[in-house]
C-alpha cells in the first residue's frame, strides 16, 4: 500500500517536472559547480588517447626545434583553454623548445602575455626575443595563415612590443611557417585550428595539433582521423590530462627534461589550473544526465497517460 | 593595489550583472551587455589599427628616412606624410636623432603597392556617405575574391580530398577491433551521404539506408550537445571561480556585497513593476 503511494507520489512528481520552473533548474547546476568548487573531491584524472597523440606528438620535438604557438581564445573561453596554454608551454619550456607566439584574435594577445609572463618569465626565467617572441596580433584570419607561408616579415613587420622582427634572434633563422617543426593552435572557434590545418598544416606538411573547446570537438575529430592533426586537447577534461601528463613526464624522468623544470616541478603540482575544476565538472555532468533521465520518464509517464484517456 | 581591486569590482558587477539574465531580463544585464558590444567593437578597431594597419601599411607606404636624404618624387611623397603628421602626430611620427630629422614608420622596405589598399580601405569607408557609397562595393568585391578563392582552395585539398582519403579504409585490417571500427566508419559515411541525396525519393531498400543515415546524424548530435554541455559548464566553473577568489578580504568583499545589492534591487523592482501591474 505504502509502495503504491510511493509510486503515485513518484509519478505526480515526474509530471510536475515538465512544467518546472527553469530558475530551479539553473541554481541546480549553480550550487553542483559552486560546491566542489568549494569543498574539492580529488576525483582522479584518468588521460584519454586525443590527449596522448597531442602530448607525445609535443614530446617527439628535439630539443632545437621551434614551435609556433597561435592564440585563438579571448578571456570568454579562458577557462577552457588558458590552463591548455599554461601546460603545453611550460611542456615545450621544461624540453628547451624555443617557441614563436602569434594570435589570429584580437583577446588572443592579452591571453598570450598572460601565459608567457607567467611561464616565460616568472617561471622559467627566459629571455624574451632568445627563447621566446610573442610577435601579437594581425587581423585578416586565414589570410595571415596563408601569409606567414610565404613569409612572416611581410605580415608582422614588428613584434608585440613594437620591436622589428629582423632584430629579434629567435627570428633570424624563421623566414616562413615552413621553418618552424610543430604548429600548436590554442583555438576557441574561427579563424582557429581547422584554418591552420588548411592553409599551413597540409599544403606545408607541418604537423599541427590544438587545444579547443569542447563544442569544437566533432569538427575537429575527422582532421584527427585522418592524420592531418596530431591529437587535440579537448576542452577542460583534456587540459587536465595534459597537466596530468607533463607532471608524470616530469617526476618519472622521461625524456628531455631541463633542470628548471625539475626545480619548477613542486610549483606545478601545485599550480594545477584545470585540474581543480575537474570535480566540478565531473558532479555537473552527473546531474544533467539526471535530468535528462527524469526529462524522459517524465515525457513517456505523460505520455502513456494521455494514451490512457 | 587599489586598480587590481577595482579591477575585481568591476569583474564582479558585470559577472554578476550578466548572470542576472538567468532570473529574468532586467537593467543590470542590458547595462552589462551594452558595455560588452561598445568595449568590444572599440578594442578590436584599436588593436587592429596599431597592430596592423599602422606598422603595416601606413610602415610600407613610409617607411622611416632620413628628411635630408629624399629628393623629387621621395620629397614630395614625404611631404604628404608631414600634412598628416601635423593632423595626425601619433598615427604618423617625426622624430630627430642626433639632430637629424626622420620621418616614417619602422624599417620595413618601401612598397608603394600598399596604395591599392590603402585606397580599398578608404573606398570601405565611403559607406557612411551614401552618394559615393558604390565605391565600397569594389572593396568588398575584392576582400569576397580573395576569400572565395582561398577558401576553394583550402576546403577543396584539406576537406574533400583529404577526407575522401582518410575514409577509403580497408574491412579487415586483420584486427578485429579495428575492422568493425573502419566497417562503422564507412557505413557511417555512406548512409549519412545517402541521407542528403534528394535526386531518388527514400523508398524500400532507399528509405532503411537513409533511415540508417539519420541514426548516425542524431549520434553526432547527440556528441555535440554533449560536447556543448561540458563547455559551458566549463565556463561557469571559470566564472565561479572568479567569483570565490573575489569574495575576500584583499578585494574588500566584492562578491558577496554585491550578489546582496543585486538581489535586493532585483526584489524592489520585481515587487515595484508587479504592483504597478496591479
Amino acid at each position: 500500500m505504502a509502495k503504491s503511494k510511493f509510486g503515485e507520489k513518484f509519478i505526480s512528481f515526474l509530471e510536475k517536472l515538465d512544467s518546472l520552473d527553469r530558475r530551479i533548474i539553473f541554481l541546480i547546476i549553480g550550487l553542483v559547480v559552486l560546491i566542489p568548487l568549494l569543498v574539492p573531491l580529488g576525483l582522479p584524472i584518468e588521460t584519454t588517447q586525443l590527449t596522448e597523440d597531442a602530448f607525445y606528438a609535443i614530446d617527439a620535438l628535439p630539443q632545437d626545434a621551434v614551435v609556433l604557438l597561435s592564440f585563438e581564445y579571448g578571456p570568454s573561453t579562458k577557462p577552457e583553454i588558458h590552463p591548455m596554454a599554461i601546460s603545453v608551454l611550460r611542456h615545450l619550456f621544461s624540453k628547451g623548445n624555443k617557441v614563436i607566439v602569434m594570435c589570429l584574435w584580437p583577446d588572443g594577445l592579452f591571453m598570450a602575455n598572460e601565459a608567457l609572463d607567467l611561464v616565460a618569465r616568472q617561471e622559467f626565467g627566459l629571455e624574451y626575443g632568445v627563447d621566446y617572441v610573442n610577435l601579437g596580433y594581425r587581423p585578416g584570419n586565414e589570410a595571415i595563415i596563408k601569409g606567414i607561408t610565404k613569409s612572416f616579415e611581410a605580415n608582422f613587420s614588428i613584434d608585440s612590443k613594437g620591436v622589428s622582427i629582423s632584430n629579434i634572434p629567435i627570428m633570424n633563422d624563421i623566414q616562413t611557417a615552413r621553418d618552424v617543426d610543430f604548429i600548436f593552435s590554442l583555438s576557441a572557434g574561427y579563424p582557429g585550428a581547422i584554418e591552420w590545418v588548411l592553409y599551413a598544416g597540409d599544403p606545408l606538411q607541418i604537423p599541427v595539433s590544438s587545444g579547443n573547446t569542447s563544442i569544437q570537438v566533432n569538427q575537429l575529430l575527422p582532421y584527427v582521423k585522418s592524420g592531418q592533426m596530431k591529437g587535440i586537447i579537448a576542452g577542460m577534461p583534456g587540459a587536465a590530462e595534459y597537466e596530468t601528463m607533463v607532471i608524470r613526464k616530469i617526476e618519472n624522468n622521461i625524456g628531455t627534461i631541463t633542470d628548471r623544470a625539475r626545480e619548477l616541478l613542486p610549483n606545478f603540482k601545485e599550480r594545477r589550473n584545470a585540474t581543480k575544476f575537474m570535480d566540478a565538472q565531473s558532479i555537473a555532468h552527473l546531474v544533467i544526465v539526471l535530468f535528462i533521465v527524469l526529462g524522459n520518464i517524465s515525457f513517456f509517464v505523460k505520455r502513456r497517460k494521455q494514451r490512457k484517456y | 593595489m587599489y586598480i587590481g581591486i577595482l579591477g575585481a569590482w568591476i569583474a564582479v558587477f558585470l559577472t554578476l550583472s550578466i548572470l542576472s539574465y538567468l532570473y529574468e531580463g532586467n537593467v543590470f544585464y542590458k547595462f552589462a551587455e551594452h558595455i560588452f558590444v561598445g568595449v568590444s567593437a572599440a578594442h578590436w578597431a584599436t588593436i587592429a589599427f596599431w597592430n596592423q594597419v599602422q606598422p603595416n601599411l601606413f610602415g610600407r607606404l613610409w617607411p622611416q628616412a632620413e628628411v635630408a636624404s629624399l629628393d623629387g618624387f621621395q620629397k614630395f611623397w614625404y611631404g604628404i606624410y608631414h600634412g598628416l603628421h601635423v593632423i595626425f602626430g601619433k598615427i604618423f611620427p617625426e622624430a630627430t636623432f642626433n639632430g637629424v630629422l626622420y620621418r616614417g614608420i619602422g624599417d620595413q622596405p618601401q612598397n608603394l603597392s600598399y596604395l591599392i589598399a590603402f585606397v580599398l580601405g578608404i573606398f570601405m569607408l565611403f559607406r557612411l556617405i551614401p552618394k559615393i557609397g558604390w565605391l565600397s562595393r569594389w572593396s568588398l568585391a575584392y576582400v569576397i575574391g580573395m576569400a572565395a578563392g582561398l577558401r576553394l582552395y583550402g576546403y577543396m585539398s584539406s576537406d574533400v580530398i583529404g577526407q575522401i582519403h582518410a575514409s577509403m579504409l580497408p574491412l579487415w585490417t586483420g584486427n578485429i577491433g579495428s575492422s568493425i571500427n573502419n566497417i562503422i566508419l564507412i557505413v557511417g559515411v555512406l548512409t549519412g551521404l545517402f541521407y542528403f541525396f534528394f535526386s531518388v525519393e527514400h523508398k524500400g531498400a532507399l528509405k532503411v539506408v537513409s533511415r540508417i543515415g539519420i541514426y548516425f546524424l542524431m549520434v553526432y548530435f547527440g556528441a555535440s550537445f554533449g560536447f556543448a554541455v561540458m563547455g559551458r559548464i566549463s565556463l561557469l566553473i571559470g566564472r565561479f571561480n572568479d567569483l570565490i577568489l573575489y569574495s575576500g578580504k584583499e578585494y574588500g568583499f566584492a562578491t558577496p556585497i554585491l550578489l546582496v545589492i543585486m538581489v535586493v534591487v532585483l526584489i524592489l523592482t520585481t515587487r515595484k513593476g508587479k504592483s504597478e501591474e496591479v
